[in-house]
């Protein structure tokens, strides 16, 4: 009878699968219960809602712990284990191997947003009218990951995701991670980046509430819950922040060309809520405030989400790659099907309430520089930022689908369009910096002064290389109008920016015996003058990187005693090369099975290793038994030649009988001459190791003097065909000098030696923000607290 | 009305103006008719090349390329940017084939043996082969091969 019902389960139905089953009834569950007790206005179901939204979340928490347990152990009866791991990894590797794909990053995102989630329910400090609605959306959201992973689940089995593997199999390894996602820096980047996303749920449903509860005319909850917010999109920004900076390094070393940005759409697309929470921090800071922004603070908090959504949709569902992998999966329909949902609601009912009831009113001021027109002006900017990254990214699609014809956008249309607004940008902030420190007639003589300065900075270039672009004459207009001005023309904005935010720090903090209110004013000042170092640096960094190029050739001679000595094809540097070496991994020793291995890994053509215990003739051929176990090697006798008591490595043909007495054969391994060897000299080319690395130690020189020194490698993974390369990276003040061979083999290599101006300072300006968000969010907590 | 709703609605235009001309800005790659490699018009479709070739008496360059070819972007960058070479290529029918995608183009990229872009061919209207290039050569050598084909021809 069990045997019949448990037949019936099918087989992709595993316990993992099952406990998010679980999740995403009992969210859905809670939902519906949240969301009546918003409209019926009652408390009755506190307790069901407590059960079913604390179960969806252990739920989830628990299958998250058991994929990062499958994979640590290496369970590859699980499908998304097999793809995504591997035995040779390290730990902390197969720990991240969970993010590694869709799957994954979903559950671990669900699991996130579940905890904030219920964490509001089960708080006493988010109740009140409109909190049910808050928390009915967020574990809306939930479910709907859920769900998602319920379709496309990353619990399962192989043989049910790839046909034509027998029931029960267990591969002996996984196929193994992608080479360039095995970065301590990739390591990090995911956990922080969907942490960040996590935390902005609550933002999304207080703001869509806040418009449900305009529309019905009722008060919500979002002024009572606006300093957590607050603090939760700061804490938020703050992890998107370092996510981006963690990506951009891993870019700038791993990716092993030097760059750190190449407006790549997963690039752009995570830019681009980093850019509208910007924007919303300082809208709902204003509010706090002021009141003013009454209609958009909780709009733009609620948008954040959306434009999550969006970004996952650009990374994850393929449709900037191809049009028609768009909903391939369940993933990526459930992904649309979000963004469209939290899209209407986070965007629609906002716009529908100051389409019907008019704008916001709050403020009054009519004079153009005082500081809510000046403050909304740069709100506006990074919203307009944020829109030139958003079009650069659909209008290509939009275009296509409309009319046919493909176009292509270049780095072009984000660098030159995003610009000006960020030069207008720096200036309208130090008015405003000014304007705050009641300096009415110098913030409005330095601005007019600044503004004139940067106008004939646009003009100053002392070579070529200071124009922001190289546009050819049949260009629009705007790209030749941007392109052809000076990057000088950055340098009056961003220092009066800095300057400006300095004097305002001195001017606020000074006198003030409060401690937290310095720290808090201090974070601000960090931030800002952080952004006009970043601002700088980057401008910077890719007009004035220059590179040469050096072939070096006959690198196998290297070393006994020789060195080998090129020059630049520019002449401006000589490598000296004084090592070469390569290593596979694994060497043809380690890969080889034992006897025992053989009969159990299903390989046509083993490659096996042992002792060879007996030898005897039989039928014109030579066998030799190894390890006294079941398995001999066979081959013609002018061919191999066996010795008793030697270990050897051969490759060859199986054969397999069904042989029930200990020590008759079981099973040849057919070989010769060309795949036999013993350990000592083994059939290294029989063997396709998974990762070659060559390594050479170099010496860079500029003239006479020795820019750098060290190891430079590149890596061939056989297994994908992947190249990964480990530049060599001589960091100062003044620049980067950076050199790397995308290959080099035994013949020779071909060297890149990079000069990157100011690249620490974009690090370091990076850095500097993050830290000044610290201060202000241990600033704030310490006034709040006193 | 107040400054705030005053720049609020100019920046609206704005972006409004910026999304439609940025959209209408950006370098066509292809449309139904074209493809547009080094800014040239180039045909994608065989049978089209050959019947102007027919009426008007020119031979076909063939141009086998990729998006990934680093080769075929000096080829745009340069070679096809260089005056004489423009003025030969204007005697000739230009007809570029994505190998990636080829499309109606595929039966002839087979039949001209092209694997590896970029490759150059020119045919007649029959699909007579006059001249065949394989790989990346120096702007003179280009020069030649294209005066060639026109002698052939």
């Amino acid at each position: 009878m069990m045997g019949t019902l448990l037949s019936m389960v099918p087989a992709s139905l595993t316990g993992g699968t099952l406990l998010i089953i679980v999740a995403a009834f009992t969210g859905a569950l809670a939902t519906v219960l949240l969301f009546y007790s918003y409209l019926a206005e009652t408390d009755e179901f506190r307790k069901p809602i407590l059960l079913t939204s604390g179960i969806a979340t252990v739920s989830l928490v628990i299958a998250h712990l058991y994929l990062t347990y499958q994979f640590i152990v290496g369970d590859y009866t699980n499908a998304y284990v097999y793809q995504n791991s591997a035995d040779h990894l390290d730990l902390l590797y197969k720990i991240t191997g969970v993010y590694a794909n869709h799957e994954g990053s979903i559950l671990f995102w669900a699991t996130l947003t579940a905890i904030v989630a219920t964490y509001t329910v089960y708080s006493s400090r988010f109740q009140g009218l409109g909190s049910r609605l808050v928390q009915s959306l967020s574990l809306g959201v939930v479910t709907t990951f859920a769900v998602m992973l319920v379709t496309q689940s990353p619990f399962t089995p192989i043989e049910v995701a790839r046909s034509g593997v027998p029931d029960n199999y267990v591969p002996p390894d996984g196929s193994g991670l992608n080479p360039l996602l095995i970065d301590p820096w990739m390591a990090i980047h995911p956990p922080i980046t969907f942490a960040s996303y996590a935390l902005l749920v609550v933002p999304f449903a207080l703001g869509v509430t806040h418009f449900v509860a305009l529309f019905r005319g009722q008060d919500s909850v979002f002024r009572e819950w606006l300093p957590s917010m607050i603090l939760w999109l700061r804490v938020s920004w703050l992890l998107l922040t370092a996510a981006i900076l963690f990506g951009a390094i891993w870019a700038y070393g791993v990716l092993g060309w030097g760059g750190f940005w190449s407006w790549d759409p997963v690039e752009t697309a995570v830019l681009i809520p980093w850019l509208w929470l910007t924007a919303t921090l300082h809208a709902a800071n204003r509010y706090s405030k002021t009141g003013e922004y009454k209609l958009f603070a909780p709009a733009a908090a609620a948008i954040i989400f959306p434009l999550i959504i969006f970004a996952t949709t650009v990374v994850r569902s393929g449709v900037f790659r191809s049009v028609h992998s768009f909903a391939a999966g369940g993933i990526g329909a459930g992904v649309l099907f979000l963004l469209v949902v939290t899209g209407i609601l986070a965007v629609g009912l906002p716009l529908a309430y100051w389409l019907l009831n008019g704008g916001d009113e709050s403020s009054t001021d009519r004079d153009w520089l005082s500081h809510g027109p000046i403050f909304h002006a740069v709100v506006l900017s990074f919203a307009v930022l944020a829109f030139i990254s958003v079009w650069g990214l659909l209008f290509p699609v939009v275009r296509s689908t409309i009319t046919g014809v493909e176009v292509s956008v270049g780095q072009d249309h984000y660098n030159l369009w995003s610009y000006p607004v960020v030069v207008a940008m720096l200036i309208v902030g130090g008015l405003y910096a000014l304007l705050d420190m009641r300096k009415r007639r110098l913030a409005i003589g330095a601005t007019v002064a600044v503004t004139v300065a940067t106008l004939i900075a646009a003009f100053i270039a002392p070579s070529g290389n200071w124009y922001l672009s190289d546009p050819a004459a049949h260009d629009p207009i705007v790209y030749r109008v941007v392109g052809n001005m000076s990057v000088l023309s950055i340098v009056p904005p961003a220092l009066f920016f800095a300057g400006t935010w300095t004097a305002r720090f001195v001017s606020r903090a000074k006198g003030v015996p409060s401690r937290s209110f310095q720290m808090r004013e201090a974070g601000i000042l960090l931030i800002h003058v952080g952004a006009a170092v970043m601002i700088i640096a980057i401008s910077f960094i890719y007009l004035f990187a220059a590179s040469s190029s050096v072939v070096v050739v006959g690198l196998e001679d290297v070393g006994n005693p020789d060195t080998i000595v090129e020059e630049s094809d520019d002449g401006q540097y000589t490598v000296e090369v004084t090592g070469y070496d390569s290593d596979t991994t694994p060497g043809v020793e380690e890969a080889a099975l034992t006897p025992e291995e053989v009969l159990t890994a299903y390989e046509d053509t083993p490659l096996v290793r042992g002792e060879v215990t007996a030898i005897d003739q039989i039928e014109g051929t030579t066998v030799a038994q190894l390890d006294g176990s079941d398995i001999w090697l066979a081959g013609s006798p002018n061919s191999v030649s066996f010795e008793e008591g030697e270990e050897v490595i051969a490759r060859g043909t199986l054969f397999e009988f069904d042989s029930e007495a200990d020590g008759e054969a079981e099973a040849y391994v057919y070989t010769d001459e060309e795949n036999l060897g013993t350990v000592s000299d083994p059939p290294s080319d029989v063997h396709t190791p998974r990762v070659i690395d060559h390594q050479m130690d170099i010496t860079v020189y500029e003239g006479d003097e020795k820019v750098t020194s060290g190891t430079i490698a590149a890596q061939d993974h056989t297994d994908n065909e992947m190249n990964t390369n480990d530049p060599l990276i001589q960091r100062g003040l003044t620049g980067d000098t950076y050199v790397v061979a995308t290959e080099i083999d035994e013949i020779g290599a071909g060297l890149t030696i990079t000069e990157y101006p100011l690249a620490n300072q974009i690090w370091f300006g990076v850095i500097m923000g993050m830290v000044g968000m610290v201060l202000l969010l241990v600033g704030d907590r310490r006034r709040n607290a006193n | 009305m107040t400054p705030r709703k005053l720049l609020t609605i100019l920046v609206l235009v704005g972006a409004l103006g910026f999304g439609y001309y940025s959209m209408n800005a950006a370098p066509v790659m292809s449309d139904q008719d074209y493809t547009y490699q080094g800014g040239i018009e180039w045909h994608e479709d065989p049978d089209e090349a050959l019947s102007v070739a027919e009426q008007e008496d020119k031979p076909v360059l063939v141009y086998y390329w990729t998006t990934w070819c680093t080769y075929c972007q000096d080829y745009e960058d340069d070679h096809y940017q260089n005056e004489e070479i423009q003025e030969l290529l204007d005697e000739y029918v230009l007809l570029a084939i994505n190998l990636d995608e080829p499309g109606d183009g595929s039966s002839l990229a087979s039949d001209h043996d092209a694997l590896y872009p970029p490759m150059h061919v020119i045919i007649d209207d029959n699909e007579e082969i006059l001249g065949q290039l394989g790989g990346f050569t120096e702007e003179d050598r280009f020069k030649e091969e294209l005066e060639t084909g026109l002698a052939t021809h």
